[in-house]
Protein backbone atom coordinates (compact mmCIF):
# COMPACT_ATOMS: atom_id res chain seq x y z
CA UNK A 1 0.00 0.00 0.00
CA UNK A 2 3.01 2.32 -0.40
CA UNK A 3 1.97 5.46 -2.11
CA UNK A 4 3.11 8.99 -2.96
CA UNK A 5 6.78 8.97 -3.84
CA UNK A 6 7.87 6.13 -1.65
CA UNK A 7 8.24 8.29 1.40
CA UNK A 8 5.23 6.67 2.95
CA UNK A 9 5.95 4.13 5.67
CA UNK A 10 3.87 1.40 7.17
CA UNK A 11 4.39 -1.61 9.30
CA UNK A 12 3.22 -4.27 6.84
CA UNK A 13 2.24 -6.57 9.66
CA UNK A 14 -0.02 -8.80 7.61
CA UNK A 15 2.48 -11.63 7.64
CA UNK A 16 2.46 -13.38 10.96
CA UNK A 17 6.20 -13.93 10.99
CA UNK A 18 6.98 -10.24 10.59
CA UNK A 19 6.42 -9.43 14.17
CA UNK A 20 8.95 -6.74 14.67
CA UNK A 21 8.75 -3.31 13.22
CA UNK A 22 10.73 -2.15 10.28
CA UNK A 23 13.39 0.33 11.00
CA UNK A 24 12.61 3.93 10.16
CA UNK A 25 15.59 5.75 11.39
CA UNK A 26 17.14 6.48 8.02
CA UNK A 27 14.08 8.57 7.33
CA UNK A 28 13.44 10.59 4.24
CA UNK A 29 15.74 13.51 3.68
CA UNK A 30 12.81 15.87 3.45
CA UNK A 31 11.97 15.48 7.11
CA UNK A 32 14.12 16.48 10.05
CA UNK A 33 12.37 13.82 12.11
CA UNK A 34 13.70 10.34 12.73
CA UNK A 35 10.74 8.00 12.97
CA UNK A 36 10.39 4.48 14.31
CA UNK A 37 7.30 2.39 14.95
CA UNK A 38 6.66 -1.02 16.44
CA UNK A 39 3.61 -3.08 17.32
CA UNK A 40 3.86 -6.32 19.26
CA UNK A 41 1.14 -8.76 20.16
CA UNK A 42 0.13 -8.85 23.82
CA UNK A 43 0.41 -11.76 26.21
CA UNK A 44 -3.10 -13.06 25.53
CA UNK A 45 -2.78 -12.93 21.79
CA UNK A 46 0.68 -14.48 21.97
CA UNK A 47 -0.62 -17.32 24.13
CA UNK A 48 -3.65 -17.92 21.92
CA UNK A 49 -1.72 -17.58 18.64
CA UNK A 50 -3.78 -14.54 17.59
CA UNK A 51 -2.00 -11.88 15.50
CA UNK A 52 -1.48 -8.37 16.79
CA UNK A 53 -4.53 -6.13 16.40
CA UNK A 54 -2.60 -2.88 16.82
CA UNK A 55 -1.14 -0.98 13.87
CA UNK A 56 0.96 2.09 13.17
CA UNK A 57 1.81 4.06 10.07
CA UNK A 58 3.75 7.17 9.17
CA UNK A 59 4.08 9.38 6.11
CA UNK A 60 5.96 12.49 5.04
CA UNK A 61 4.17 14.84 2.66
CA UNK A 62 4.70 18.29 1.15
CA UNK A 63 7.68 20.04 -0.38
CA UNK A 64 11.17 19.40 1.03
CA UNK A 65 11.40 22.83 2.66
CA UNK A 66 8.04 22.47 4.43
CA UNK A 67 7.64 18.76 4.97
CA UNK A 68 4.81 17.53 7.15
CA UNK A 69 5.04 14.26 9.06
CA UNK A 70 1.88 12.32 9.83
CA UNK A 71 1.99 9.65 12.54
CA UNK A 72 -0.89 7.31 13.36
CA UNK A 73 -1.55 4.41 15.73
CA UNK A 74 -4.69 2.29 16.05
CA UNK A 75 -5.93 -0.44 18.34
CA UNK A 76 -8.41 -2.95 16.92
CA UNK A 77 -11.31 -3.81 19.24
CA UNK A 78 -10.60 -7.16 20.86
CA UNK A 79 -14.21 -8.25 20.54
CA UNK A 80 -14.47 -7.66 16.78
CA UNK A 81 -13.59 -10.27 14.16
CA UNK A 82 -11.65 -8.07 11.71
CA UNK A 83 -10.33 -5.41 14.04
CA UNK A 84 -6.67 -6.07 13.22
CA UNK A 85 -7.42 -5.39 9.57
CA UNK A 86 -9.48 -2.37 10.64
CA UNK A 87 -6.56 -0.96 12.64
CA UNK A 88 -4.19 -1.32 9.67
CA UNK A 89 -6.71 0.28 7.32
CA UNK A 90 -7.38 3.12 9.78
CA UNK A 91 -3.73 4.16 10.10
CA UNK A 92 -3.18 4.03 6.34
CA UNK A 93 -6.24 6.17 5.69
CA UNK A 94 -5.19 8.54 8.45
CA UNK A 95 -1.72 9.24 7.08
CA UNK A 96 -3.20 9.71 3.62
CA UNK A 97 -6.09 12.04 4.52
CA UNK A 98 -4.36 14.00 7.29
CA UNK A 99 -1.39 14.42 4.96
CA UNK A 100 -3.56 15.78 2.17
CA UNK A 101 -5.44 18.15 4.46
CA UNK A 102 -2.22 19.41 6.08
CA UNK A 103 -0.89 20.65 2.75
CA UNK A 104 -3.21 23.68 2.90
CA UNK A 105 -0.94 25.27 5.56
CA UNK A 106 -3.46 26.55 8.13
CA UNK A 107 -2.83 30.05 9.49
CA UNK A 108 -4.43 29.75 12.93
CA UNK A 109 -5.07 27.27 15.71
CA UNK A 110 -8.76 27.27 14.79
CA UNK A 111 -7.85 26.35 11.25
CA UNK A 112 -5.71 23.47 12.55
CA UNK A 113 -8.61 22.13 14.64
CA UNK A 114 -10.91 22.40 11.62
CA UNK A 115 -8.35 20.68 9.41
CA UNK A 116 -8.00 17.80 11.86
CA UNK A 117 -11.75 17.31 12.12
CA UNK A 118 -12.18 17.46 8.35
CA UNK A 119 -9.44 14.88 7.90
CA UNK A 120 -11.10 12.68 10.52
CA UNK A 121 -14.40 12.87 8.65
CA UNK A 122 -12.59 11.91 5.43
CA UNK A 123 -11.01 8.91 7.16
CA UNK A 124 -14.27 7.80 8.73
CA UNK A 125 -16.20 8.16 5.51
CA UNK A 126 -13.75 6.16 3.46
CA UNK A 127 -13.33 3.57 6.22
CA UNK A 128 -17.06 2.95 6.44
CA UNK A 129 -17.56 2.89 2.68
CA UNK A 130 -14.68 0.55 1.96
CA UNK A 131 -15.12 -2.05 4.70
CA UNK A 132 -17.12 -5.03 3.51
CA UNK A 133 -20.18 -5.82 5.58
CA UNK A 134 -20.56 -4.28 9.02
CA UNK A 135 -17.92 -1.58 9.67
CA UNK A 136 -18.19 -2.34 13.40
CA UNK A 137 -16.54 -5.67 12.69
CA UNK A 138 -13.42 -3.61 11.86
CA UNK A 139 -13.68 -1.31 14.91
CA UNK A 140 -10.45 0.38 15.98
CA UNK A 141 -9.33 3.40 17.96
CA UNK A 142 -7.26 6.02 16.13
CA UNK A 143 -4.65 8.50 17.37
CA UNK A 144 -2.97 10.85 14.90
CA UNK A 145 -0.22 13.45 15.19
CA UNK A 146 0.59 15.90 12.39
CA UNK A 147 4.06 17.48 12.66
CA UNK A 148 4.11 20.62 10.54
CA UNK A 149 6.96 23.15 10.56
CA UNK A 150 5.14 25.62 12.82
CA UNK A 151 2.46 23.57 14.55
CA UNK A 152 1.64 20.14 15.90
CA UNK A 153 -1.88 18.79 15.45
CA UNK A 154 -3.30 15.90 17.47
CA UNK A 155 -6.55 14.05 17.00
CA UNK A 156 -7.68 11.04 18.96
CA UNK A 157 -10.75 8.87 19.16
CA UNK A 158 -10.53 6.18 21.81
CA UNK A 159 -7.86 5.61 24.41
CA UNK A 160 -4.57 6.05 22.54
CA UNK A 161 -2.26 8.76 23.85
CA UNK A 162 0.56 11.10 22.91
CA UNK A 163 3.54 12.30 24.94
CA UNK A 164 5.72 15.23 23.82
CA UNK A 165 9.27 16.04 24.86
CA UNK A 166 9.93 19.75 25.09
CA UNK A 167 11.96 21.99 27.35
CA UNK A 168 13.95 21.18 30.45
CA UNK A 169 13.95 22.00 34.12
CA UNK A 170 16.99 21.66 36.35
CA UNK A 171 18.80 19.86 33.57
CA UNK A 172 16.02 17.26 33.24
CA UNK A 173 14.01 17.00 30.04
CA UNK A 174 10.27 17.63 30.41
CA UNK A 175 7.55 15.34 29.07
CA UNK A 176 3.97 16.36 28.45
CA UNK A 177 0.95 14.11 28.04
CA UNK A 178 -1.49 15.66 25.56
CA UNK A 179 -5.07 15.80 26.86
CA UNK A 180 -7.05 12.67 26.04
CA UNK A 181 -10.71 12.35 25.13
CA UNK A 182 -13.04 11.96 28.10
CA UNK A 183 -13.48 8.39 29.33
CA UNK A 184 -16.76 6.88 28.13
CA UNK A 185 -17.08 4.42 30.96
CA UNK A 186 -15.70 3.73 34.41
CA UNK A 187 -14.01 0.64 32.98
CA UNK A 188 -10.62 0.86 31.36
CA UNK A 189 -11.38 -1.67 28.63
CA UNK A 190 -14.36 0.24 27.20
CA UNK A 191 -13.76 2.98 24.71
CA UNK A 192 -14.93 4.70 21.52
CA UNK A 193 -13.92 3.52 18.06
CA UNK A 194 -13.56 5.15 14.70
CA UNK A 195 -16.74 3.35 13.67
CA UNK A 196 -18.81 4.21 16.78
CA UNK A 197 -22.01 5.99 15.71
CA UNK A 198 -21.20 9.07 17.78
CA UNK A 199 -17.42 8.99 17.23
CA UNK A 200 -17.32 12.62 16.08
CA UNK A 201 -18.65 13.74 19.45
CA UNK A 202 -15.90 11.91 21.28
CA UNK A 203 -13.04 13.10 19.09
CA UNK A 204 -10.45 15.22 20.83
CA UNK A 205 -8.21 17.65 18.97
CA UNK A 206 -5.23 19.72 20.04
CA UNK A 207 -3.05 22.30 18.35
CA UNK A 208 0.38 22.88 19.90
CA UNK A 209 2.76 25.61 18.75
CA UNK A 210 6.12 24.94 20.38
CA UNK A 211 9.30 24.90 18.37
CA UNK A 212 11.06 23.21 21.28
CA UNK A 213 9.31 19.90 20.70
CA UNK A 214 12.01 17.41 19.75
CA UNK A 215 10.40 14.13 20.72
CA UNK A 216 6.95 12.64 20.14
CA UNK A 217 5.60 9.32 21.30
CA UNK A 218 2.26 7.82 20.23
CA UNK A 219 0.83 4.70 21.76
CA UNK A 220 -2.29 2.59 22.05
CA UNK A 221 -3.74 1.84 25.47
CA UNK A 222 -1.55 -1.23 25.94
CA UNK A 223 1.20 1.01 27.28
CA UNK A 224 -0.99 3.32 29.37
CA UNK A 225 0.17 1.91 32.69
CA UNK A 226 3.84 1.85 31.70
CA UNK A 227 4.09 5.19 29.93
CA UNK A 228 1.78 7.29 32.07
CA UNK A 229 1.90 8.28 35.65
CA UNK A 230 -1.22 7.89 37.72
CA UNK A 231 -2.57 10.47 40.05
CA UNK A 232 -5.68 10.72 42.12
CA UNK A 233 -7.93 12.22 39.52
CA UNK A 234 -7.08 13.74 36.20
CA UNK A 235 -5.08 14.86 34.45
CA UNK A 236 -2.57 12.11 34.46
CA UNK A 237 0.97 12.84 33.36
CA UNK A 238 3.75 11.17 31.44
CA UNK A 239 6.02 8.66 33.16
CA UNK A 240 9.23 10.60 32.45
CA UNK A 241 11.41 7.57 33.10
CA UNK A 242 9.70 5.56 30.34
CA UNK A 243 9.39 8.38 27.80
CA UNK A 244 12.95 9.47 28.40
CA UNK A 245 14.38 5.97 27.87
CA UNK A 246 12.45 5.11 24.72
CA UNK A 247 13.07 8.50 23.06
CA UNK A 248 16.74 8.50 24.04
CA UNK A 249 17.26 5.15 22.33
CA UNK A 250 16.02 6.71 19.10
CA UNK A 251 18.09 9.88 19.64
CA UNK A 252 21.22 7.75 19.84
CA UNK A 253 20.60 4.44 18.09
CA UNK A 254 23.06 1.61 18.45
CA UNK A 255 25.25 0.38 15.59
CA UNK A 256 22.89 -2.47 14.73
CA UNK A 257 19.27 -1.45 14.00
CA UNK A 258 18.13 -5.06 14.28
CA UNK A 259 19.55 -5.33 17.78
CA UNK A 260 17.79 -2.09 18.74
CA UNK A 261 14.50 -3.50 17.44
CA UNK A 262 14.98 -6.70 19.39
CA UNK A 263 15.72 -4.78 22.56
CA UNK A 264 12.60 -2.64 22.18
CA UNK A 265 10.45 -5.66 21.33
CA UNK A 266 11.84 -7.42 24.37
CA UNK A 267 10.86 -4.48 26.54
CA UNK A 268 7.34 -4.37 25.08
CA UNK A 269 6.88 -8.11 25.53
CA UNK A 270 8.49 -8.23 28.97
CA UNK A 271 6.69 -9.73 31.93
CA UNK A 272 6.83 -6.48 33.83
CA UNK A 273 4.90 -4.66 31.09
CA UNK A 274 2.54 -7.62 30.62
CA UNK A 275 1.77 -7.53 34.32
CA UNK A 276 0.44 -3.99 33.87
CA UNK A 277 -1.52 -4.71 30.74
CA UNK A 278 -1.86 -7.87 28.62
CA UNK A 279 -3.02 -6.00 25.48
CA UNK A 280 -1.10 -5.57 22.25
CA UNK A 281 1.42 -2.76 22.47
CA UNK A 282 2.40 -0.07 19.99
CA UNK A 283 5.07 2.56 20.22
CA UNK A 284 5.52 5.10 17.43
CA UNK A 285 8.34 7.55 18.11
CA UNK A 286 9.69 10.59 16.33
CA UNK A 287 12.73 12.61 17.39
CA UNK A 288 14.75 15.40 15.82
CA UNK A 289 18.20 16.69 16.71
CA UNK B 1 18.62 -15.71 17.48
CA UNK B 2 19.73 -16.63 20.94
CA UNK B 3 22.92 -14.73 20.39
CA UNK B 4 21.04 -11.60 19.23
CA UNK B 5 18.72 -11.64 22.18
CA UNK B 6 21.57 -11.94 24.63
CA UNK B 7 23.37 -9.11 22.91
CA UNK B 8 20.35 -6.87 22.88
CA UNK B 9 20.08 -7.11 26.61
CA UNK B 10 23.60 -5.83 27.05
CA UNK B 11 23.28 -3.15 24.36
CA UNK B 12 20.05 -1.66 25.63
CA UNK B 13 20.44 -1.69 29.36
CA UNK B 14 18.75 1.70 29.59
CA UNK B 15 15.38 -0.03 29.37
CA UNK B 16 16.18 -2.02 32.48
CA UNK B 17 16.43 1.19 34.48
CA UNK B 18 12.96 2.44 33.60
CA UNK B 19 10.98 3.13 36.73
CA UNK B 20 7.38 1.98 36.69
CA UNK B 21 4.64 2.72 39.12
CA UNK B 22 2.65 -0.19 40.47
CA UNK B 23 -0.41 0.71 38.47
CA UNK B 24 -1.68 -2.39 36.68
CA UNK B 25 -5.33 -2.33 35.71
CA UNK B 26 -7.30 -4.07 38.44
CA UNK B 27 -10.05 -6.66 38.18
CA UNK B 28 -11.87 -7.13 41.52
CA UNK B 29 -13.20 -10.66 41.93
CA UNK B 30 -15.31 -11.70 44.91
CA UNK B 31 -16.00 -15.32 45.78
CA UNK B 32 -19.15 -15.42 47.89
CA UNK B 33 -19.17 -18.94 49.28
CA UNK B 34 -21.70 -20.96 51.23
CA UNK B 35 -19.94 -22.56 54.20
CA UNK B 36 -23.08 -23.49 56.13
CA UNK B 37 -23.43 -26.87 57.82
CA UNK B 38 -24.93 -28.51 54.74
CA UNK B 39 -21.53 -28.11 53.05
CA UNK B 40 -19.73 -30.18 55.67
CA UNK B 41 -17.77 -33.28 54.75
CA UNK B 42 -16.61 -33.92 51.18
CA UNK B 43 -18.15 -30.70 49.72
CA UNK B 44 -16.09 -28.32 51.87
CA UNK B 45 -12.99 -30.48 51.37
CA UNK B 46 -13.50 -30.32 47.62
CA UNK B 47 -13.93 -26.56 47.83
CA UNK B 48 -10.72 -26.13 49.83
CA UNK B 49 -8.78 -28.27 47.38
CA UNK B 50 -10.23 -26.38 44.41
CA UNK B 51 -9.27 -23.04 45.98
CA UNK B 52 -5.70 -24.21 46.47
CA UNK B 53 -5.47 -25.43 42.89
CA UNK B 54 -7.01 -22.22 41.55
CA UNK B 55 -4.57 -20.08 43.55
CA UNK B 56 -1.69 -21.96 41.93
CA UNK B 57 -3.16 -21.44 38.46
CA UNK B 58 -3.65 -17.74 39.12
CA UNK B 59 -0.04 -17.39 40.24
CA UNK B 60 1.11 -19.00 36.98
CA UNK B 61 -0.88 -16.64 34.75
CA UNK B 62 1.37 -13.65 34.07
CA UNK B 63 -1.55 -11.37 33.33
CA UNK B 64 -4.24 -12.49 35.80
CA UNK B 65 -1.73 -12.76 38.63
CA UNK B 66 -1.04 -9.03 38.50
CA UNK B 67 -4.47 -7.69 37.63
CA UNK B 68 -7.03 -9.81 39.47
CA UNK B 69 -7.70 -8.85 43.09
CA UNK B 70 -9.40 -11.64 45.02
CA UNK B 71 -11.67 -11.25 48.04
CA UNK B 72 -13.56 -14.05 49.75
CA UNK B 73 -16.88 -13.71 51.56
CA UNK B 74 -18.29 -16.72 53.38
CA UNK B 75 -21.67 -17.33 54.94
CA UNK B 76 -21.99 -20.07 57.50
CA UNK B 77 -19.76 -20.35 60.51
CA UNK B 78 -19.88 -17.10 62.51
CA UNK B 79 -22.50 -15.61 60.18
CA UNK B 80 -20.99 -13.61 57.33
CA UNK B 81 -17.21 -13.19 57.13
CA UNK B 82 -14.66 -11.64 54.85
CA UNK B 83 -11.28 -13.16 54.23
CA UNK B 84 -8.12 -11.41 53.14
CA UNK B 85 -6.49 -14.41 51.52
CA UNK B 86 -6.12 -17.02 54.24
CA UNK B 87 -6.85 -14.55 57.06
CA UNK B 88 -10.38 -14.07 58.36
CA UNK B 89 -11.00 -10.39 58.98
CA UNK B 90 -12.76 -9.32 62.19
CA UNK B 91 -16.28 -7.90 61.74
CA UNK B 92 -16.27 -4.19 60.75
CA UNK B 93 -12.58 -4.39 59.91
CA UNK B 94 -11.41 -1.33 57.96
CA UNK B 95 -8.91 -3.57 56.19
CA UNK B 96 -9.74 -4.28 52.51
CA UNK B 97 -10.23 -8.01 51.90
CA UNK B 98 -8.80 -7.77 48.37
CA UNK B 99 -5.47 -9.46 47.71
CA UNK B 100 -3.58 -9.36 44.38
CA UNK B 101 -3.90 -12.78 42.78
CA UNK B 102 -0.14 -13.32 42.80
CA UNK B 103 -0.21 -13.04 46.58
CA UNK B 104 -3.51 -14.87 47.15
CA UNK B 105 -3.34 -17.70 49.66
CA UNK B 106 -6.68 -19.49 49.94
CA UNK B 107 -8.44 -19.74 53.28
CA UNK B 108 -9.03 -23.10 54.99
CA UNK B 109 -12.81 -23.13 55.22
CA UNK B 110 -14.97 -25.07 57.65
CA UNK B 111 -18.65 -25.83 57.16
CA UNK B 112 -20.90 -24.91 60.02
CA UNK B 113 -23.80 -22.64 60.83
CA UNK B 114 -26.66 -21.00 58.94
CA UNK B 115 -27.15 -19.64 55.41
CA UNK B 116 -27.08 -15.85 55.55
CA UNK B 117 -26.99 -15.61 51.78
CA UNK B 118 -28.71 -12.23 51.52
CA UNK B 119 -26.36 -10.58 54.00
CA UNK B 120 -23.37 -12.14 52.24
CA UNK B 121 -24.44 -10.76 48.87
CA UNK B 122 -25.00 -7.33 50.39
CA UNK B 123 -21.53 -7.47 51.90
CA UNK B 124 -20.05 -8.56 48.56
CA UNK B 125 -21.68 -5.59 46.81
CA UNK B 126 -20.42 -3.26 49.52
CA UNK B 127 -16.81 -4.40 49.31
CA UNK B 128 -16.88 -4.12 45.50
CA UNK B 129 -18.16 -0.57 45.74
CA UNK B 130 -15.58 0.31 48.40
CA UNK B 131 -12.84 -1.23 46.28
CA UNK B 132 -13.82 0.87 43.27
CA UNK B 133 -13.71 4.02 45.39
CA UNK B 134 -10.29 3.03 46.65
CA UNK B 135 -9.01 2.35 43.11
CA UNK B 136 -10.35 5.66 41.81
CA UNK B 137 -8.71 7.51 44.70
CA UNK B 138 -5.43 5.83 43.83
CA UNK B 139 -5.81 6.79 40.17
CA UNK B 140 -5.90 3.12 39.15
CA UNK B 141 -7.94 1.88 36.21
CA UNK B 142 -10.14 -1.16 36.55
CA UNK B 143 -12.29 -3.68 34.74
CA UNK B 144 -15.86 -4.59 35.58
CA UNK B 145 -15.76 -6.56 38.86
CA UNK B 146 -17.05 -10.10 39.14
CA UNK B 147 -18.97 -11.63 42.02
CA UNK B 148 -19.49 -15.37 42.16
CA UNK B 149 -22.12 -16.67 44.57
CA UNK B 150 -21.97 -20.40 45.30
CA UNK B 151 -24.51 -22.18 47.48
CA UNK B 152 -26.16 -25.54 48.01
CA UNK B 153 -29.13 -24.26 49.96
CA UNK B 154 -31.78 -21.65 50.65
CA UNK B 155 -31.34 -18.34 52.44
CA UNK B 156 -32.02 -18.48 56.17
CA UNK B 157 -32.08 -16.00 59.02
CA UNK B 158 -29.61 -16.00 61.88
CA UNK B 159 -31.50 -18.78 63.65
CA UNK B 160 -31.39 -21.08 60.65
CA UNK B 161 -35.03 -20.65 59.63
CA UNK B 162 -35.92 -20.17 56.00
CA UNK B 163 -36.70 -16.57 55.19
CA UNK B 164 -37.92 -14.47 52.31
CA UNK B 165 -35.59 -11.61 53.18
CA UNK B 166 -33.60 -12.40 50.01
CA UNK B 167 -36.38 -10.69 48.06
CA UNK B 168 -35.18 -7.34 49.34
CA UNK B 169 -31.91 -7.67 47.47
CA UNK B 170 -33.41 -8.69 44.12
CA UNK B 171 -34.28 -5.16 42.89
CA UNK B 172 -30.93 -3.87 44.17
CA UNK B 173 -29.07 -6.58 42.29
CA UNK B 174 -31.15 -5.95 39.17
CA UNK B 175 -30.34 -2.22 39.22
CA UNK B 176 -26.66 -2.83 39.93
CA UNK B 177 -26.33 -5.34 37.10
CA UNK B 178 -28.30 -3.10 34.76
CA UNK B 179 -25.86 -0.29 35.58
CA UNK B 180 -23.01 -2.73 34.84
CA UNK B 181 -21.51 -2.18 38.27
CA UNK B 182 -20.40 -5.83 38.35
CA UNK B 183 -21.07 -9.21 36.80
CA UNK B 184 -22.85 -11.64 39.13
CA UNK B 185 -22.67 -15.38 38.72
CA UNK B 186 -25.03 -17.40 40.95
CA UNK B 187 -24.25 -21.11 41.10
CA UNK B 188 -26.19 -23.84 42.85
CA UNK B 189 -24.31 -27.03 43.69
CA UNK B 190 -24.92 -30.37 45.39
CA UNK B 191 -28.48 -31.00 46.37
CA UNK B 192 -29.84 -27.52 45.82
CA UNK B 193 -33.62 -27.64 45.48
CA UNK B 194 -35.73 -26.17 42.67
CA UNK B 195 -36.71 -23.42 45.12
CA UNK B 196 -33.07 -22.69 45.75
CA UNK B 197 -32.58 -22.51 42.02
CA UNK B 198 -35.41 -19.98 41.76
CA UNK B 199 -33.61 -17.74 44.23
CA UNK B 200 -30.44 -17.87 42.12
CA UNK B 201 -32.45 -17.10 38.97
CA UNK B 202 -33.89 -14.04 40.69
CA UNK B 203 -30.41 -12.88 41.75
CA UNK B 204 -28.69 -13.42 38.41
CA UNK B 205 -31.22 -13.86 35.61
CA UNK B 206 -28.55 -14.41 32.94
CA UNK B 207 -25.73 -16.10 34.77
CA UNK B 208 -27.25 -18.71 37.06
CA UNK B 209 -26.74 -22.45 37.02
CA UNK B 210 -27.59 -25.58 38.96
CA UNK B 211 -24.77 -28.08 38.80
CA UNK B 212 -24.54 -31.69 39.73
CA UNK B 213 -22.12 -32.47 42.51
CA UNK B 214 -19.51 -29.96 43.62
CA UNK B 215 -17.47 -29.06 40.51
CA UNK B 216 -15.65 -26.20 42.27
CA UNK B 217 -12.54 -26.59 40.18
CA UNK B 218 -14.44 -26.06 36.93
CA UNK B 219 -16.32 -23.22 38.54
CA UNK B 220 -13.15 -21.38 39.51
CA UNK B 221 -11.67 -22.02 36.08
CA UNK B 222 -14.79 -20.45 34.61
CA UNK B 223 -14.16 -17.37 36.77
CA UNK B 224 -10.61 -17.16 35.37
CA UNK B 225 -11.96 -17.54 31.83
CA UNK B 226 -14.42 -14.75 32.52
CA UNK B 227 -11.64 -12.55 33.93
CA UNK B 228 -9.56 -13.20 30.82
CA UNK B 229 -12.51 -12.31 28.57
CA UNK B 230 -12.96 -9.11 30.56
CA UNK B 231 -9.33 -8.21 29.95
CA UNK B 232 -9.76 -8.82 26.25
CA UNK B 233 -12.70 -6.42 26.16
CA UNK B 234 -15.01 -9.22 25.05
CA UNK B 235 -18.67 -8.54 24.31
CA UNK B 236 -21.53 -9.89 26.44
CA UNK B 237 -22.04 -12.71 23.99
CA UNK B 238 -18.60 -14.09 24.87
CA UNK B 239 -19.47 -14.20 28.59
CA UNK B 240 -22.75 -15.91 27.77
CA UNK B 241 -20.90 -18.48 25.70
CA UNK B 242 -18.35 -19.14 28.43
CA UNK B 243 -21.12 -19.54 30.97
CA UNK B 244 -23.28 -21.71 28.79
CA UNK B 245 -20.36 -24.04 28.15
CA UNK B 246 -19.61 -24.10 31.85
CA UNK B 247 -23.21 -25.01 32.68
CA UNK B 248 -22.96 -28.09 30.56
CA UNK B 249 -19.80 -28.90 32.54
CA UNK B 250 -17.61 -29.11 29.50
CA UNK B 251 -14.29 -27.27 29.73
CA UNK B 252 -15.00 -25.84 26.27
CA UNK B 253 -13.82 -22.35 27.15
CA UNK B 254 -10.37 -23.71 26.63
CA UNK B 255 -11.15 -24.16 22.95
Amino acid sequence: MDRHDGRDRHDGRDAHDRRDAHDRRDGPAQSAWRIHGMSVEGYRHRRDGIPCQDAWHSAVVGPPDAAVVVLAVADGAGSRPHSGQGARFAVQLATSHFGQRAEVRPQSADAVHALLLDAFKDVREEFVSRTDGDPDDFAATLTVVVLAPTWLGHLSVGDGFVVLRSGAEGGERLFHLLPQPDAVSEYSNETVFLTSPDAEHWVHTECVCDEGIDGVLLSTDGLTQAALSRSAGRPRGANASFASAVLRSLDAPGPDPHADDLALAELLRSDRLTAFNADDKTLLRAVRP
Amino acid sequence: MRHDRARSRTVRTEYEDIEFENNAQRLPLVLCLDTSSSMSGPPIQTLNEALREWARELHDDVSLSHSVDVAVVTFGQQGVSTWKGSRQLPPQSPDSPFVPAHAFRPPQLFAEGVTLMTEALELAMWIVSARKTELRRSGLQYYRPQICLVTDGLPTDGTGHLTDNWKRVVPVLAAEQQARHFRLYAIGVGGITPRGEEVLQAFAPKFNARLNGFPFRQLLQMMSASATAEQKGAGDEVFEKIFSQFKTQRPAWES
